[in-house]
């Protein structure tokens, strides 16, 4: 049983620093996931982080339309500059296939809690939009995590790129605590047993497929996920299935 | 870009290939202080192997490596219990240069538990080149067993230069470069290129794209084994890298088993092995 997989976790451009053939162009990328397999994508530019969230976001939205099997992510900034949001933010986002959002706080100088985001992230968190945050990439820390899940206990979050050690001892007290917490599984997948223990504590409803390339060979997280020792619906769910889901049920 | 491969797509359909056996190199056991590992024991192990279809595991038990109160018995006792797919490097930590000596003296009643030997320099800290070492080295060197070092780039404890020394030191022992010179891949490259008895392991190269792309564009791929850390990590997640990455398949299945086995061959009987 070969699952239909979308992919949480992916990224096109070539970034500031080099990293070994990316995809540079969205059609670049439709054609990596062709090769390995992979029916969907929920992507972002890799601009967006190493130039500006705002050109960064501009220049994703352009390179979506068209694109039936790519989401978008935009990034987001304080809104108190008037950056990145505006009024008409939701709106924009719904037009462009944006559906989802990033954030980068540490690299991007600013603050992720309530004090900087209240309104906005409490009807991020009302619409259902998930928010990606990454463990790598110069994105958060742990602290980070548990200080914006204490402050927004029921948005939605994915967890991405979770740690090449295991993660367990960060990862489960938050899935416990947070019923829309959700863990991208490409380094969930590298650990032995990652996806089958975490599966039979908190079901596979938690868990969504993610490559991250241009960084990993997205086929080991795909081969992890395809022979995890779990049902079968399990691996449709994870591999594709909860991401569908979250996606419709945003409301944008 | 590679076409799919025969054995990607065979992979990929069974999870394992009866013709592709995988011997992993460097393998551990027990429970860690800096993680959560799921599977702590010899006889999750073994279940795990049989499943995915790993030959065989060899592997230093972390007691060995970081409890000197428990030691070495660990490992004797978990491959007496599952010998069908275990094997162990008798670990090495020159903190206790007494114990190290005994270790060495008492190797050879453990013939059907040890291959070598493994070295864990950065955790130790203590370098691979320090004569506490020394009678690990000299065994390994007369019988040219393999040695698993853990390895680092630039590290003073087992980074290019001191892997360099004991390179030029021991000619015939088979020095096996756990993580490669991690990140300090042109080093790790050039080690292989100058010296005949030094092998690239995997672990923690194929989380990244494109590392092994250059070790068998630069090398091919008769000096690359695979390992995992296991049960750091999955077997799954690195057989799928492995296939991944743009080598051809025969690359692959000198990567998997046919280095492996003549790296093992002076050592033990692959045949020996009864497990299906
Ligand atoms: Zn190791």
């Amino acid at each position: 049983m070969k699952p239909t997989f979308f992919d949480a976790n992916l990224c096109f451009g070539r970034p500031i620093r080099t990293v070994y053939q990316p995809a540079k162009t969205a059609a670049d990328l439709q054609r990596v996931m062709a090769h390995a397999g992979i029916a969907k994508g929920l992507v972002w530019h890799v601009a967006q982080r190493d130039y500006a969230a705002s050109d960064g976001n501009r220049l994703l939205a352009k390179a979506l339309a068209g694109r039936k099997n790519m989401y978008g992510c935009w990034v987001i900034l304080p809104p108190q500059t008037d950056e990145i949001i505006t009024p008409d933010f939701f709106r924009r986002m719904q037009r462009n296939r944006i559906m989802a959002l990033r954030a980068f706080p540490d690299y991007h100088r600013y603050l992720l809690n309530r004090v900087v985001f209240g309104k906005f992230l409490d009807e991020v968190t009302e619409r259902r939009i998930p928010l990606l945050l990454s463990l790598e990439k110069s994105s958060v820390t742990w602290p980070v995590v548990y200080q914006i899940l204490a402050e927004f206990p029921n948005l939605t979050c994915i967890l991405c790129d979770i740690g090449i050690w295991n993660s367990d001892r960060f990862t489960w007290p938050l899935l416990e605590t947070y019923p829309n917490v959700f863990l991208e599984t490409s380094l969930l997948s590298l650990e032995d047993g990652g996806i089958e223990e975490t599966v039979a504590r908190y079901g596979a409803e938690r868990l969504l497929f993610g490559s991250n390339f241009p960084e990993r060979y997205p086929e080991g997280a795909m081969l992890a996920i395809q022979h995890a020792a779990i049902p079968t619906a399990d691996k449709k769910k994870i591999a594709s299935a909860n991401l569908e889901g979250l996606i419709q049920g945003a409301q944008l | 870009m590679k076409k799919t491969t025969d054995l990607k797509k065979a992979f990929f359909a069974r999870g394992r290939v009866p013709d592709c056996p995988i011997y992993d190199l460097h393998g551990h056991m027990g429970p860690s202080y800096g993680l959560h590992i799921n599977r702590e024991t010899a006889a999750q192990a073994d279940t795990v192997l049989k499943r995915v279809g790993i030959r065989l595991l060899v592997f230093c038990h972390h007691a060995a490596l970081m409890a000197p109160d428990i030691g070495n018995a660990a490992n004797i006792k978990a491959v007496r219990a599952f010998p069908d797919r275990l094997r162990a490097y008798c670990g090495i930590n020159p903190n206790y240069p007494d114990q190290v000596k005994k270790d060495v003296a008492t190797f050879d009643r453990y013939t059907d538990v040890y291959v070598g030997f493994k070295l864990l320099a950065d955790y130790h800290a203590i370098p691979i080149t320090d004569p506490r070492n020394e009678p690990a080295w000299a065994l390994a060197e007369a019988r040219a067993l393999p040695v698993l070092l853990h390895t680092w780039g630039n590290s003073v404890y087992d980074g290019q230069t001191v892997i360099r020394k004991v390179a030029e030191r021991y000619t015939q022992a088979k020095i096996l470069l756990g993580h490669s010179c991690h990140s300090c891949w042109d080093e790790a490259i050039q080690l292989v290129k100058d010296f005949p008895n030094v092998y690239l392991e995997l672990c923690a190269v194929m989380d990244e794209r494109g590392i092994l792309e250059r070790f068998v564009g630069e090398l091919g791929s008769e000096r690359i084994i695979f390992g995992t850390d296991y049960p750091w990590f999955s077997h799954h997640y690195y057989i799928g890298t492995v296939l991944g990455a743009v080598i051809s398949d025969d690359d692959c299945r000198n990567i998997f088993y046919r280095n492996a086995e003549k790296i093992l061959g002076g050592v033990f009987n692959a045949k020996s092995l009864t497990a299906k």
